[in-house]
């Protein structure tokens, strides 16, 4: 017989160093990893195209992916906690649909377009976190069901698209804020904001804190007094109230209510399962999904540059997505 | 006069789908008592511990804290009562430190709008109360699933000390730990009563029930069988009531 190391249930013969191990174990250990796939990516196409590293294009990947960026933060809360929310495109698109029609009209103010777009949300993300906890149904069941409802409301009620013309609104979408000599576009602000705030959440609050609890074991939260209940429809709630707020700058980025963000679900759940968050929960952090939604940018803007066509883009996109939860899934045999 | 039980039952029942789990159970135990639980697999143990953790309503019957009647619709309101259990499972959660776990609850606050968490407060308590305690861990940064058996038991006790609990319930706490640590496990439990506190300790092991508890109450397919005082039987006499029932 070899030796084997004692933690060695899988018949997988490696023997790491004990620091490696150690800091593969880490709630954050992809970040490292996506960080350096992130700048190997950069590195790559900077040396491949004469366009790719400018603040002009970077600024590009930046705007093109901060509407998924903004979902996935709030959808990262969701997941570490365990829960799925395959509704997120449709309730994008609802959102974005209900203010621009609600902005078509020039004496409606933003305020109320909003206000509008985010409680519909927030009702929605909240109905699908009733249906969950309450009822008792599978969250993918219960949240592709929602996607239906939602999408089936938002088509039927769409009457011709809203064309917006009001400056500020746009503005949400195209605008850029002038920070030192760089002109930063508003929805990478808005995505960098978001992020930040689901950051300090789960860092130092017991908010937080109870979202991995949750993830790792519901039942011991429940058994330690906490309303595991009452936190999951908040999450659903916050889920639906994200992809809202996303589907709202989705709009100001089209001047329009068109539907383009069906089935942008995926690519947020694939940005934040990139990101390190686990299926299963208990695991991840917001840097995570920060670096899996720049990463899946990076690789488009870098593919587009050099002429790769955008079904060879899905196959590569695809690929790393599998690549990544696989090295997840062996590193859980160490 | 007699002081009020610190908990009493009043033909306590629960059904599942027609299956009697528990039949008219009545027991008093007084403050500061421990009282050892046992009986075989499906006596009922289980079903009345979750009772009276607030992890299971009755079907029937009355539960009474200090004489007056509880009606426990989640393990908060238990725990609102100073009812403190410590499951089987331990109830812990594997990627979380032993201060968080220990804290898990009872969280304390920088600033208790936002629900900052006071992190270093919580640490520092957490040393000193598995110092009280007697409990060595490595640090109380490690997480829970680096811990051995003996040291997540320890983390799941520091946290019913923490809560601050007068009736503490046991569930099968020397199943899964060796020689030493069920040794560190049954002081704490003397060192739990001589602070006064009222212990539920549910057992299979004979030795540890007679070593810890004042009295013993044995259950068999639901029903209460015997409620003896431990210096008036002996482990024989118990097995007898575990395995044949009433005689």
């Amino acid at each position: 017989m070899t030796a084997q190391s004692p933690n060695d249930a899988s018949g997988l013969a490696v023997r790491l160093p004990a620091p490696l191990v150690a800091m593969l174990r880490r709630r954050d250990s992809n970040v490292f990893f996506l960080l350096f796939v992130l700048v190997a990516a950069i590195v790559f196409f900077t040396i491949q195209s004469p366009y790719f590293f400018s603040d002009r294009n970077a600024f590009n990947i930046g705007r093109a992916v901060s509407i998924t960026g903004i979902a996935a933060a709030f959808a990262t809360l969701l997941m570490i906690s365990g829960g799925l929310d395959l509704s997120i495109g449709a309730i994008m698109n609802a959102s974005g649909l209900a203010a621009a029609v609600i902005m078509v009209d020039p004496e409606n103010s933003i305020i109320f377009a909003f206000a509008v777009s985010l409680g519909i949300s927030a009702f929605i993300g909240f109905s699908n976190g009733i249906i969950v906890t309450k009822i008792g149904v599978n969250p993918i069941i219960a949240t592709i069901g929602m996607q239906f409802v939602v999408r089936g409301m938002t088509l039927a009620t769409r009457s011709g698209s809203a064309l917006v013309r009001n400056r500020t609104f746009l503005e949400i979408g195209q605008g850029e804020l002038a920070i030192g000599t760089m002109e930063i576009p508003v929805p990478v602000i808005l995505m960098l904001t978001t992020m930040l705030l689901c950051y300090l959440a789960l860092r130092f609050t017991q908010f937080g804190k109870y979202i991995y609890a949750i993830g790792d074991n519901a039942s011991a939260c429940r058994r330690a007094g906490i309303n595991v209940a009452g936190m999951r429809i908040a999450l659903y709630t916050l889920s639906g109230l994200g992809a809202g707020f996303a589907g709202i700058v989705l709009a100001g980025l089209t001047g329009a209510g068109i539907p383009y963000a069906a089935g942008s679900e995926l690519s947020v759940i694939s940005a934040v399962i990139l990101g390190g968050v686990s299926l299963s929960g208990g695991v991840g952090v917001i840097q995570g999904t920060l670096l899996g939604v720049l990463l899946v940018g990076v690789l488009k803007n870098g593919m587009t540059l050099l002429n790769i066509n955008a079904n060879w883009q899905m196959v590569v996109e695809g690929s790393v997505l599998m690549i990544a939860v696989s090295l997840d899934q062996l590193k859980q045999r160490i | 006069m007699e002081a009020r039980p610190a908990l009493e039952t009043k033909d306590l029942s629960r059904y599942f789908k027609g299956v009697v789990a528990l039949n008219d159970v009545s027991v008093a135990i007084s403050p500061g008592e421990v009282v050892g639980l046992v009986g075989d697999n499906g006596a009922g143990k289980s079903t009345l511990v979750k009772i009276l953790s607030g992890d299971l309503e009755p079907s029937s019957g009355q539960v009474l804290i200090e004489g007056e009647e509880v009606h426990f619709r989640h393990p908060r309101d238990a725990k609102k009562r100073q009812i403190e259990t410590i499951y089987q499972d331990l109830a812990l959660c594997e990627n979380l430190d032993i201060m968080e776990n220990v804290f898990l609850g009872h969280e304390s606050y920088r600033n208790p709008l936002l629900r900052l968490l006071d992190r270093r407060r919580m640490y520092r308590e957490t040393s000193q109360l598995l110092e009280e305690l007697a409990i060595r861990v490595p640090s109380t940064r490690e997480l829970v699933m680096n811990l051995s058996g003996g040291q997540r038991q320890a983390t799941a006790l520091a946290r019913v000390a923490k809560a601050g609990a007068r009736l503490i319930i046991l569930d099968e706490p020397t199943a899964a730990l060796g020689v030493n640590e069920t040794r560190n496990l049954l002081d704490l439990v003397l060192r739990f009563k001589a602070q006064g506190k009222t212990i539920i300790i549910i057992s299979h092991e004979m030795r540890d029930v007679f070593e810890v508890t004042d009295r013993i109450i044995v259950l068999k397919r639901g029903e209460l069988i015997a409620d003896k005082l431990t210096a008036a039987t002996d482990p024989d006499e118990i097995v007898r009531y575990i395995i044949r029932g009433r005689d």
